[in-house]
């Protein structure tokens, strides 16, 4: 009974966290999608996204969820300058080229970040209480955390589907040239793409402080460009929904397979889920290489 | 051309007054009727670069700081000779190639016998073998690491606290307050330095009859640790020990609070001891306790000593904490008292060896024992290691970091059991 009751809770807590982990992919994927860029600086935006929620709590006593309209808009601009300044000039260039130039982004971002907030490891106390739920107690923090995320992608697929610029940014990954002789201004959507995702990314890192409220350090953004690589694989790189279902299926397996892993004598079963995780990456690569949602 | 002439005169006046100077400064003062003054260097490869700079300016400032209290209460008297001490510090840059080069150079070049190791126990571990090689002493004051002192060296002690200890005085102060405590946990973190702390603290803990009902590790970066929380509440312990650095100690406690896990103590490596542990919990973080190397405001004091039934050298807290801010315009790290402890332990073995030669000191630091503001210092003969200093225990009360443990160190009684998150949520704090 322990062992169903403990396999029950740590799903829930999957699930909320795997939400958490897709929203913070989706910046990711939209990027490689349209721009073909990988985005391995993607943590050092996390990061300042966790220090915008930090900051405006501790400073202001504003809660993190009004935080995440502020740190959209901050990542967006962001996004737009970085765009303007570097990525315009490498979109063309070899993938290597632009490989670097966000990795050595990533790493400014952190250093400059050092100089404004330290080096410590800070947190932040929002206390709102909790709710029992299945043999567990949850709190509505991460509670708000798994709400938001899914509000926040399906606010996403809507824009895509619906809206006639999200259209072309669909276009634009479809068929660059194709778009271009449809009359679409290519440059501008991506533009709009990197903007945005930068936006979502650091929107996503306000999230991760609502489940996680204590441990951010200008270098906590590695753990998550890690994991969001593997997301974004999973659930078929270039597609950000695909990228959002595969943190949900990454967050259940990394939580829930604890438990079973725990049944097997002699071993520490934290250490193997993540094992597990790259094991199922593996597998669903072997049967669908595009990913879970590749053809998307 | 005049104007140059002149120039050179005046260079020259001020290099031969500056040569005059220098000439006068090493020449030894002889006080009236007593024997000769020498100077005697500690060498000191030492971090005041790279990743290892600041706590290696705060070490170096300890050394100096004991270095000028030793030469103004007397100097070290080795027959009838006084030995003022010098210490002759080099920047390692934070580097292992350096160290080795640095204690070779010591060795050899500055014929200096006493070392005073460089900071953290990966450099500690690269100075060994050199000071092993050309037989001087290396006195580690930041390497922890049980493993350097289990190599065999014969001229390698240590001054600070081994990892192998730093939860036992936390057993130690659960075992007096409550004697019925005994369902213990162990949560921490999969790396080398936890990993050697728990170790040693669950067969610790199993001599002094508690009895292990949780033992999990996590690895490090882990974002979630509910998997193992889950299943820790329900083996039901009286007590934690765990933790491991500064971001998963935080959310260790965090996720404690959240999963409503309440014990009687807990204690959590490493993050508890900064401030930001406090601000980053609020009061979640009463109660909590965790291990230290020293910590201002600890108690040790000649008082404490004599009641120990041990002599005290060196200046007093009070002392030490005026120097240190004067220098260096803040309140002394743990990094501080340690390196000065680690200076006083030579002074001590070497007027009890009557000797500079530094097996005979070697020899007389096996049954040595004193107080200094860093708490008792005494070595394993065989090892080397320290086994004289506590590590002192700090506990978050009513907002404050107390310091609970040894009793000659502490400023506060431990809160026990802690109020539970219940309760906390409820405003209670350890006191109110």
């Amino acid at each position: 009974m322990a062992f169903v009751e403990q396999l029950i809770s740590n799903l829930l807590y999957g699930a909320i966290l795997g939400s958490v982990y897709g929203l913070a992919t989706m910046g990711l994927s939209l990027i490689f999608g349209v721009l073909r860029i990988v985005n391995v600086g993607h943590g050092a935006f996390i990061m300042v996204g966790a220090f915008i929620a930090y900051w405006m709590f501790i400073l202001y006593g504003i809660p993190p969820l009004i935080s995440l309209f502020l740190a959209i808009a901050v990542g967006m601009a962001i996004g737009l300058a970085i765009y303007m300044l570097v990525v315009k000039r490498l979109v063309d260039a070899p993938e290597l080229a632009s490989l670097l130039a966000m990795f050595a982004i990533g790493i400014f971002i952190e250093e400059f970040a050092k100089q404004i907030w330290g080096a410590d490891y800070v947190g932040y106390s929002w206390e709102i209480g909790g709710v029992s739920m299945l043999f567990t107690e949850v709190p509505f923090t991460k509670l708000l955390a798994f709400a938001s995320s899914i509000v926040i992608a399906a606010v996403v697929y809507v824009w895509f589907r619906k809206t006639k610029i999200g259209k072309a940014v669909r276009a634009v990954v479809e068929d660059r040239e194709g778009a271009t002789t449809c009359g679409i201004d290519v440059s501008r959507i991506y533009a709009l793409s990197f903007s945005l995702g930068i936006g979502l990314t650091v929107l996503s890192g306000v999230l991760v402080t609502l489940f996680t409220p204590v441990g951010i350090n200008v270098y906590m953004g590695g753990e998550y460009t890690l994991k969001a690589f593997v997301i974004a694989v999973l659930g078929g790189l270039a597609s950000p929904w695909g990228a959002f279902y595969a943190g949900f299926i990454f967050g259940l397996i990394e939580n829930g397979s604890y438990t079973l892993l725990g049944l097997i004598p002699g071993v520490e079963p934290f250490g193997l889920t993540r094992f597990l995780s790259s094991v199922v990456l593996m597998l669903v690569l072997l049967v669908k290489p595009t990913g879970l949602l590749g053809g998307e | 051309m005049v104007k140059n002439r002149w120039l050179l005169v005046a260079i020259l006046v001020v290099s031969t007054a500056l040569i005059l100077g220098c000439a006068q400064e090493q020449q030894p003062t002889t006080p009236s009727g007593e024997g000769k003054v020498e100077t005697l260097y500690f060498g000191a490869p030492i971090s005041l670069s790279g990743k290892f700079a600041e706590e290696g300016k705060a070490s170096l400032e300890g050394m100096k700081i004991a270095a000028k209290w030793i030469n103004d209460h007397g100097g070290i008297k080795v027959g009838d000779v006084t030995y003022n001490i010098e210490i002759k510090a080099y920047d390692d840059e934070s580097k292992k190639e350096n160290v080795q080069s640095l204690i070779e150079r010591l060795a050899t070049v500055d014929n200096v016998k006493f070392i005073l190791a460089p900071y953290s126990s990966g450099l500690t571990l690269a100075a060994a073998p050199i000071a092993e090689k050309y037989q001087v002493l290396l006195n580690s004051h930041g390497g922890a690491s049980d493993y350097i002192f289990e190599q065999g060296y014969y001229y390698v002690v240590q001054t600070l606290s081994p990892a192998s200890r730093y939860q036992t005085g936390f057993l130690d102060m659960v075992k007096a307050k409550d004697p019925d405590a005994k369902r213990l946990a162990l949560v921490y973190e999969d790396g080398e330095f936890s990993r050697a702390v728990h170790e040693a603290a669950r067969e610790y803990a199993k001599q002094l009859g508690f009895e292990i009902v949780y033992e999990k590790t996590y690895p490090a970066g882990a974002t979630d640790l509910s998997p193992i929380l889950n299943e820790l509440k329900a083996a039901n312990p009286d007590v934690l020990i765990g933790g491991g650095h500064f971001a998963d100690g935080q959310l260790l406690a965090k996720q404690l609070a959240e999963l409503k896990i309440d014990l009687k103590a807990i204690s959590i490596l490493v993050a508890p001891t900064f401030t930001s542990f406090y601000e980053a919990l609020g009061n979640k973080a009463e109660g909590i306790a965790g291990p230290a190397q020293w910590e201002v405001g600890v108690k040790y004091s000649p008082e404490a000593a004599e009641k120990l039934g041990i002599e005290w050298y060196g200046p007093t807290q009070e002392e030490f904490l005026s120097a240190y801010k004067e220098a260096m315009g803040e309140e002394p790290p743990y990094q501080a008292a340690e390196a000065a402890a680690a200076v006083l332990s030579y002074a001590k073995a070497i007027e009890k060896a009557q000797s500079l030669d530094p097996a005979k000191v070697r020899e007389a630091m096996n049954d040595l024992e004193f107080m200094s503001i860093y708490g008792v210092w005494k070595i394993d003969p065989e090892t080397g290691k320290q086994i004289g200093h506590e590590m002192v225990i700090i506990q978050w009360q009513n907002g404050e970091k107390k310091i609970v443990w040894p009793e000659s160190a502490a400023n506060a009684e431990p809160c026990y059991p802690m109020p539970t998150w219940d309760e906390k949520e409820g405003g209670a704090t350890c006191g109110s």
